[in-house]
């Protein structure tokens, strides 16, 4: 939204309250819509001078400061916030729904969601739901232990070879994103900063030991480039275009018959399992590694189907 | 902004007090802020006052005065008032953490809303739990409020014109789903793959059916949710990922057999052929079709591939 639009926003949702709540401070108005007192005094300053045609004392809206009190008057005809619009009730009625099925809702929330689908689904709670796959208990203990500044271990499958390790990692942030959960933190088993998706983590011990959690909120989850990464080139379908959006690829050709894309990942069996599960629908133009890692990969999956 | 906010503060409150259809020219003549402009600019002027106001979720509808002559914008104060959900200030401050921590658009999803519900008292501290639902937030809030006002939507899915009565939506495995009703079919429907889209002028263009329960189209898995004729596959998993083929079963399967090994084999009804293959693909070499043997040639096809 424009800054316009959330100014107005702002004193269309501040008049009704003021309105409804006579002898209100400065201080309780400020806190609640987020206004400094500066910005609270300009915006009543412009109410004031606003109303209905003709324009004189009795028309326009009263809004000033009085000890400390806001006071607004004649201006009923905003003692109501403008309603939701359709995009406002999805975002915030999906936020709090995402939140419950993470299962770290509050009775607060629930309650809140509930009220809130009355108003905005009347025709029934099903109009809008989200599931993020929760596997609650995990979250849950992982999002308080990266709260609380506690290091985990954790059991984690790594993919491919198999093979379950157990690590120490501390927990920075849980995070949902493209329908996995992750879990990203100081690795002390790898000496460095790793993502571990939830659903390969198959138990986690909070410890007693403890770190400092960072001031402020990590970066979701996303890719960073490294000196160490492989670079393949891929050929994609028309049928496989998700693929530029969902992966750190580089589009160096798009011919409408299809793309040819860079990617660059540190572990070479990243793009092999992607070009399997695409099937006809890309192939391998370039890279060593990858060409490498799809044969291994290739040869050990086809060797189960080998009667 | 400060003059562009005065007159707009002056139509809105102009608009919700008349109680009839008002022509542009009388609001030419009539609101403060727009009196000195002439032809061009007033129009220019009042278009985006209107998208502003449009924008804000605010209403307002071009109503016939009388025949023949020009029509005139209304705002009824019913259409414009929030429906007040009755929330406590620990429900809109649960809210509003819950907007703070969940992407959606690519941005929090909607403190505005939250300011228009009556504000919160807003916490600093630092929450190490995110999720992100995506970014396509007009298209959501459209076919949201089709399902809510019982519109019909009319647009291109897979390359076919279609004309869909709108149920309600589901946030499942990262992406956005539809579920609809078309020529009398139950049909779920990938919001991202519309090639296009519009929702029908006309609120309560059709009766809701009773046998469409929304919930339970978007839980099956993909390869439950296929128009194939259905086939039972056996699925054996390997002991070191039997438990997060459990995990992401969902839905119980139509027998599961622990075996002496720590392997389980299980056996599924599948209607979506190249979702299951999809599926089962992500275990590696950690699980294997048993049968039928079009299934097994299926997947050994797709890990061959073209390259």
């Amino acid at each position: 939204m424009s800054r316009t639009a959330t100014r107005l926003t702002r004193i269309l949702a501040m008049l009704p309250w003021v309105i409804a709540h006579p002898g209100s401070t400065v201080e309780e108005v400020c806190e609640r819509f987020g206004y400094t007192a500066r910005e609270l005094l300009a915006d009543l300053d412009l109410v004031f001078v606003c109303g209905l045609p003709g324009y004189g004392p009795g028309d326009l809206m009263v809004a000033y400061v009085e000890d400390d009190t806001v006071v607004v008057d004649t201006a009923d005809y905003f003692a109501s916030a403008p309603r939701l619009s359709p995009a406002e009730s999805l975002a915030l009625l999906a936020a709090g729904l995402t939140v419950v099925a993470s299962g770290q809702a509050s009775p607060e929330l629930r309650s809140a969601v509930d009220k809130l689908t009355r108003v905005v689904a009347p025709e029934g709670d099903d109009v809008l739901t989200v599931d993020v796959m929760g596997t609650s208990e995990l979250t849950t203990a992982l999002r308080d232990a990266a709260a609380a500044g506690r290091a985990v271990e954790i059991e984690y499958m790594s993919l491919g070879r198999g093979e379950r390790t157990t690590r120490v990692v501390e927990p920075w942030s849980v995070s949902s994103a493209m329908g996995n959960w992750y879990l990203t933190g100081y690795c002390r088993s790898a000496g460095d900063e790793r993502v571990f998706r939830l659903d390969r983590i198959r138990g986690v011990q909070v410890l007693d030991d403890r770190f400092e959690p960072a001031a402020t909120a990590p970066s979701p989850v996303g890719y960073t480039p490294s000196e160490d990464d492989v670079h393949a080139l891929l050929r994609l379908a028309p049928s496989a275009r998700w693929v530029a959006e969902y992966y750190p690829v580089e589009v160096v050709e798009d011919d409408g018959e299809g793309l040819t894309v860079r990617f660059a990942t540190y572990d070479p069996m990243v793009a092999a399992r992607l070009l399997i599960r695409l099937g006809d629908q890309a192939h391998l133009v370039e890279g060593v590694e990858v060409k490498a890692a799809l044969e291994e990969l290739r040869s050990r999956m086809l060797a189960r189907y080998a009667d | 902004m400060r003059n562009v906010l005065e007159r707009v503060l002056n139509l809105l409150a102009f608009l919700l007090t008349a109680g009839r259809p008002v022509t542009a020219e009388e609001i030419q003549m009539t609101v403060a802020g727009y009196d000195r402009e002439g032809g061009d600019a007033f129009r220019r002027m009042f278009e985006r006052d209107k998208d502003l106001l449009r924008r804000l979720g605010i209403p307002i509808v071009l109503q016939a005065v009388k025949a023949g002559a020009e029509p005139g914008y209304l705002i009824r104060p019913e259409d414009y008032q929030l429906p007040d959900p009755n929330l406590t200030d620990d429900e809109r401050a649960a809210l509003w953490l819950a907007a703070q921590v969940v992407r959606i658009g690519g941005g929090p999803s909607g403190p505005d809303a939250v300011l228009k519900l009556g504000g919160a008292r807003t916490t600093t501290g630092v929450e190490p739990m995110s999720a992100d639902l995506g970014v396509e937030v007009d298209r959501l809030a459209q076919l949201f409020a089709a399902s809510t006002e019982r519109r019909t939507v009319e647009g291109r899915y897979r390359g076919r014109r279609r004309r869909i009565e709108p149920y309600g939506m589901g946030h499942r495995r990262g992406h956005w789903y539809l579920v609809g009703v078309e020529d009398a079919d139950i049909r779920v429907y990938r919001v991202d793959r519309f090639e296009e889209l519009s929702v029908g002028e006309t609120p309560g263009a059709f009766e809701r059916r009773g046998d469409v329960d929304v919930r339970s189209e978007l839980d099956t898995q993909p390869w439950e949710a296929g128009s194939e004729e259905p086939v039972r596959v056996r699925l054996r998993v390997d002991r070191e990922m039997a438990w997060w083929a459990d995990r992401r079963l969902g839905r119980a399967p139509i027998s599961r057999l622990e075996l002496d090994d720590g392997a389980i084999e299980l056996e599924l009804e599948v209607t979506h052929l190249d979702a299951f293959v999809g599926w089962v693909l992500g275990f590696d070499h950690h699980a294997e079709v048993l049968g039928p043997p079009e299934m097994r040639a299926r997947v050994v096809d797709r890990i061959r591939g073209s390259s």
